[in-house]
């Protein structure tokens, strides 16, 4: 088949905007799945995609589609819409000629309608609008090409209209694919020249690579060679995602598909890395992929010291399914060894921890996050602090920096006034407002980053009915008043709980920090005192007393069940918790930080 | 693994599970009901305990609820009569108790009772004091309760259990000192003091989530818990179990059981039974119960087969609840290894601060050990 049948695209759009669920139809309509093997949101597989409905991993799917007597082969990727997998979009994107970017006709233009159409049209991507969920009765579809046109420039005429509930609109989307989109350009018959945009493990048959081939062709029996980690394979399996892996006999110029070639050290295989003829090698790798920038950082450590290797071994294993953490061993007096590991956002991070304890059967503690600082040292030397425990000593800190980010909000006009009070009680610096109709705004602040990555955004979502979205770009570090804010518990400095924080916050932000904590950690047998402290000042106290009095009075036949079924689950819900001394620290007690406002 | 012995239930339970009035406490299986509906499930009752006909020869029967004392003459009867025709009761010296509340026990019943063999009673005094009572929602008054014991004294019973509670919101410790004081002036056979529970979903936890009442505070509890220790043992009870005290000899055989981890059938609604390793409940639902046994179905919904390491420490800690303990010879002959082979550790560290002793090869809970017996107990599971 040549190139010009070939159609490679993603699905975009701000979250929940229905990208799975048009994938869904996509599939459907071109016959991919049984109706036996359907189920709603099929390309979310992850069981955390499940529970969550939300979408993680950008997947691939082939479609085979005929339409005018000739038979298309279309690859499209389904992205992740929360801003916390952003990676995954811009991976997706340079696998790709074009994208439809989904607009949901009932909530219009949000954050990551803004911030994904911006990337996509960075990558040069062919764009087709489409808006979505119209057979919803509070559809209002024509606004919401107003707010396409006005803030992206979109032509009206070029969106189309659809329901991926009702099926309404969705052969328009394959005309338009078709039509719209180019063909893959690239050379048949130059060498071997084919991105990594993802790769998985599988016990197996070891590392799984994700390949679109931008030049000449790969197949079973081919010397392969990577061009960033200098390895060479012997190509296994190439084949298509249906969306399960089905074998074919070679990946052409312009395909998107898998590739097993006994990559058994997950070292071997970078994301973005290029993938090219041992043999017959290219002259220049791809472009490849820009590093994630990590947003918030915290420490993993197993709960049981002896599990450090399986750790590494899980975060390893993760890391290549994830690209966008990143994680470097060290040491805590408290928790002993373990990784320091940068997400994407607190969601990232949550989903990492749950993806290591599921995928790896290790119970894990995480300490309190943060974001990177700066120093600028007395010596003039500048170091990124990404540990509270990294701070230098206070005669050897010339400047202390914050990173600072440019927030958009897209929110309805009412609430404009609610967030900007909220925006300015947190040091943020107004920059613009920008009206998407009468109705919906653009608001756009400076705000240090340690200020909206915590709790800010539910708080916004609250504050603004569920209506407010929000995106965020680093803009970079500026000077701040930080000091480093110690915990101690029994008397013993938890470096895991020391967080950074503004000077004239700290004696507030202790406080409550320690009162937080206080209800976090349960009684033991011994009176537990917590303490803050900045350098060798204590600024809060609190104690727990001693458990007086734990016994149950009754317990006769069908009590013993029922008592020994609670005695379990204590014990089970103390293995999620690092014993520092003698004080049993559960894991909720590390995040204390995160909520110590409310 | 080394099989168990098979082992043999010779204690009988037998669940009634109605009452006069929900008292606002309770979460146990019972409910107010018309004497017609008591009639259906003393008949489904009675089928069940037929089917153990042959089975088993029982030293112990306990009647427990609810409140079987709610059962009129009539009921009564038919009741002790299908166990005395369907259960072989062991030797001379076996112990058959009937749970009996003030306010719905009369002459005649404790007579029908007696002449069925009945030789124990445990009386749900809970307090003496009318506040304290109406707090508890208990329908009966602290004078009914002696008049009730009075009754069963007269009527011949030479073993009989009281039931308090102490630990109400507003309770002072003196309020409590009078209720030992008149316990111990009545001189039952057998006293067990409860530290009230607030269990979920019932009014009184209710009240204490709105607000309405508080949780008395620990320390005042725990006074009251020594003090009930201290005076109870000063007046010739011994301390056995947690919350139980008895005369010499008069140790509950059939909760004895329970506490050693031993078999034991239960009949009724909700009632479980422990047969060889295996944990059961019957029906909970009083409808469903009978319906089921009307129409020969399985009325067992929950099983559960403990394994030999789950069965040994629910044994270590339901015996940690008594006084005297559980020795490494009792434990080997019932599991095959002895107790340092699984606890060892858990043995070291609490010996170490005090909670428990472990000598001659017995281990035991010291009393400072048992005002914080769950969280030792939390460490053998
Ligand atoms: N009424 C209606 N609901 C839709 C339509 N498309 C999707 N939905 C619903 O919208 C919700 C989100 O759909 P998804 O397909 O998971 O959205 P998504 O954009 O993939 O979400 P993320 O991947 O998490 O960003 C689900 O409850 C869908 O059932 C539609 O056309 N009409
Ligand atoms: S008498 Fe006993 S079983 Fe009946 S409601 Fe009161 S406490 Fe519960
Ligand atoms: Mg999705």
């Amino acid at each position: 088949m040549s190139t010009e049948r070939i159609r490679n695209f993603c699905i975009i759009a701000h979250i929940d905007h229905g990208k799975s669920t048009l994938a869904d139809r996509l599939m459907q309509k071109t016959n991919t799945i049984s109706s036996r093997e359907f189920r709603n949101q099929m390309l979310d597989d992850m069981d955390l995609e499940r529970e969550r409905g939300i979408t993680i991993k950008a997947s691939a799917v082939a479609l085979k589609l005929i339409k005018d007597g000739k038979e298309y082969n279309l690859n499209l990727i389904d992205t992740p819409g929360h801003v916390d997998f952003n990676y995954e979009v811009s991976r997706s994107l340079g696998a790709c000629e074009g994208a439809l970017l989904l607009v949901d006709a009932s909530q219009g233009v949000e954050a990551q309608t803004v911030a994904n159409a911006y990337l996509a049209m960075e990558h040069n991507l062919s764009i087709i609008p489409v808006i979505s969920k119209i057979d919803l009765p509070q559809s209002r579809p024509y606004d919401v090409l107003t707010e396409m046109e006005k803030t992206l420039g979109i032509n009206p005429e070029e969106a189309l209209m659809v329901s991926a509930k009702t099926g309404e609109g969705i052969d328009k989307i394959f005309d338009a694919v078709i039509e719209r989109i180019p063909p893959p350009k690239g050379n048949p018959s130059a060498p071997l020249k084919a991105l990594i945009f993802d790769s998985v493990y599988d016990e197996f048959r070891g590392v799984i690579v994700y390949l679109r081939i931008f030049d000449g062709a790969i197949k079973a029996g081919d010397e392969i060679y990577m061009m960033k980690t200098h390895q060479s394979f012997k190509v296994e399996e190439v084949g298509v995602l249906k969306p399960k892996m089905l074998l074919k006999n070679n990946l052409l110029t312009g395909e998107v598909g898998y590739c097993i070639a006994n990559i058994k050290s997950i070292h071997d295989v970078k994301i973005g890395d290029t993938v090219t003829n041992n043999k017959d090698r290219a002259a220049e790798a791809l472009p490849g992929y820009r590093a994630p920038m990590p947003m918030v950082y915290c420490g993993i450590y197993p709960t049981n010291n002896a599990d450090f290797h399986l750790l590494r071994e899980a975060l390893e294993r993760l890391s290549l399914n994830d690209s966008s953490f990143t994680f470097e061993p060290e040491t805590s007096q408290a928790l002993g060894f373990g990784f320091r590991c940068g997400f994407l956002g607190l969601l990232h991070m949550e989903i990492v921890q749950e993806r290591l304890e599921r995928e790896s059967n290790i119970n894990i503690v995480q300490t309190a996050p943060n974001v990177t600082y700066e120093v600028l040292k007395t010596n003039k030397e500048v170091i990124k602090v990404d540990n509270p425990e990294k701070v230098p000593p206070d005669n050897e800190i010339e400047e202390f920096r914050e990173p600072v980010v440019r927030v958009n909000f897209v929110l309805p006009t009412e609430y404009v006034g609610t967030i900007m009070q909220f925006a300015e009680a947190r040091r943020g610096r107004y920059k613009s407002t920008e009206y998407l109709s009468e109705k919906r705004a653009i608001l756009t602040y400076e705000l240090p980053l340690a200020e909206i990555i915590f709790d800010f955004f539910d708080k916004m979502k609250s504050a603004t009915r569920g209506y407010g979205t929000m995106d965020y770009d680093f803009i970079g570090y500026e000077l701040a008043d930080l000091v480093k804010l110690d915990i101690l518990v029994a008397g013993k400095l938890v470096d895991a709980l020391s967080t950074i924080v503004h000077r004239k916050d700290a004696d507030i932000k202790g406080r409550k920090l320690v009162k937080k904590l206080k209800l976090e950690i349960s009684r033991h047998l011994f009176e537990v005192v917590l303490q803050a402290a900045i350098g060798s000042r204590i600024i809060a106290r609190e104690s727990i007393r001693p458990i007086a009095k734990n016994v149950t009075a009754k317990c006769y036949g069908g009590d013993i069940t029922r008592k020994r079924k609670l005695l379990e689950k204590q014990k089970e819900g103390k293995k999620r918790m690092k014993s520092i001394g003698n004080v049993e620290i559960p894991q909720r007690a590390f995040l204390s930080v995160l909520s110590v406002d409310e | 693994m080394k099989r168990l012995k098979d082992t043999v239930p010779n204690a009988l339970y037998i669940h009634i599970p109605f009452c006069a009035q929900k008292c606002r406490y309770c979460d146990f299986n019972s409910f107010v009901s018309e004497s017609t509906f008591i009639d259906k499930y003393l008949t489904a009752l009675e089928k069940e305990i037929a089917g153990l006909k042959g089975q088993y020869v029982f030293n112990t029967v306990y009647i427990g609820g609810g409140t079987p004392s709610i059962l009129n003459e009539l009921q009564l009867e038919k009741l002790l009569r299908s166990v005395l025709n369907n259960t072989m009761l062991g030797s001379e010296t076996y112990e058959y108790t009937v749970e009996a509340n003030p306010g719905t026990m009369t002459i005649d019943k404790a007579q029908i009772l007696k002449g069925y063999g009945v030789n124990r009673i445990s009386v749900g005094v809970q307090s003496f004091q009318d506040r304290q009572l109406k707090l508890l929602g208990r329908i009966h008054s602290g004078d009914d309760a002696r008049k009730t014991f009075d009754l069963l004294r007269s009527t011949g019973f030479k073993n009989i259990n009281t039931d308090l509670i102490f630990g109400c919101s507003n309770q002072s410790l003196s309020d409590w000192e009078k209720d030992l004081k008149t316990v111990i002036e009545l001189n039952p056979e057998h006293v067990s003091t409860y530290s009230l529970t607030y269990e979920e979903g019932t009014p009184l936890t209710r009240d204490l989530d709105n607000n309405v009442i508080c949780t008395l505070d620990e320390d005042t509890e725990l006074e009251m818990y020594k003090t009930t220790i201290r005076s109870l043992t000063l007046h010739a009870y011994h301390h056995y179990e947690i919350s139980n005290f008895s005369r010499d000899g008069y140790q509950c055989a059939h909760n004895l059981i329970y506490w050693q981890n031993k078999d034991y059938v239960g009949v009724g609604a909700g009632a479980y039974s422990f047969v060889n390793g295996v944990r059961s409940a019957n029906e909970k639902n009083v409808c469903r119960y009978i319906e089921d046994l009307h129409n020969n179905k399985n009325i067992k919904p929950f099983h559960e087969c403990l394994g030999q390491d789950r069965h040994a420490a629910e044994t270590i800690i339901m015996a940690l609840r008594l006084r005297q303990g559980i020795s490494n010879a009792d434990f080997c002959e019932r599991f095959g290894y002895t107790i340092e082979d699984q606890f060892s550790e858990q043995i070291d560290k609490f010996r170490r601060d005090g909670f428990v002793t472990f000598d001659n090869k017995i281990l035991k809970i010291t009393q400072e050990g048992l005002y914080i017996a769950d969280t030792i107990m939390s460490e053998f599971v």
